[in-house]
């Protein structure tokens, strides 16, 4: 075992806390993690976060199940239509300028996170109240 | 990307779920779109370009990360735990603007 392989360890672990803490993939630290800790190339550093995600999202899923939180109908539905999406777009890879699309999505992700905020300070009541649920 | 960053939102703020069922309910449907995509991506790719040493000590550490996170944000109020994904979202956020 190298410093490298210890440094993955705690890398993997931060990534799956945030993972099961906040509902995503893990691969927003699953890459840095590679990239910028292991220097490994940015596409192996993608191949191999893939790889990670999936029994990561499945411990944290199951977890999640177990203690009652997921609601079945909805989790479903995404898990199929993002399924098909997922197909999708691997099958078309439509050539889209990279810069502009990070930029964009960019842009969402501060959208969201400008309306969550709002809506946790503006809403105290309502997201009491979804805490009891 | 994996799909999170855009599922987690999209229901809290479009479909009224509450922030603690939205964050679990991604997660679930994210194992179905990582493990749809990955065969994706290895068959389409010539030679797939993963590292299973690395990707083995990752797992290692991700998924007690993803066990503990899972039981830990079980115990979060649902208004911290909106602004915490609000704060993930606006940095990643930035950082994708600023340096795409």
């Amino acid at each position: 075992v190298t410093w490298g392989d210890a440094l993955a360890v705690a890398g993997g672990l931060a990534a799956g806390f945030l993972s099961g803490a906040i509902g995503i993939g893990g691969g927003l630290m699953f890459v840095p993690t590679m990239t910028v800790g292991l220097r490994l190339p940015q596409p192996v550093a993608q191949g191999t976060s893939l790889v990670a995600i999936v029994p990561t999202a499945i411990v944290g899923g199951a977890t999640h199940f177990w203690q009652g939180n997921v609601l079945r109908r909805p989790a479903l539905l995404m898990g199929g239509g993002g399924l098909v999406g997922a197909v999708a777009g691997a099958l078309v890879a439509v050539e889209v300028p990279g810069d502009a699309l990070a930029r964009i999505w960019g842009g969402f992700l501060l959208f969201s996170a400008l309306r969550l905020g709002l809506q946790a300070i503006r809403n105290p009541r309502r997201a009491q109240a979804s805490q009891q649920d | 990307v994996g799909g999170g960053f855009v599922l987690v939102p999209l229901q809290v703020l479009w479909t009224d779920t509450s922030q603690r069922n939205a964050n679990a309910n991604s997660l679930v449907a994210i194992i179905a779109i990582a493990a749809a995509a990955l065969p994706i991506y290895i068959f389409r790719k010539g030679s797939p370009q993963i590292d299973f040493h690395v990707a083995g000590f990752l797992v290692l550490g991700s998924v007690v990360g993803a066990f503990v996170g899972a039981r830990v944000m079980g115990r979060i109020p649902d208004r911290q735990l909106k602004v915490a994904v609000a704060v993930v979202l606006g940095v990643v956020g930035v950082k994708q603007v600023l340096f795409p």
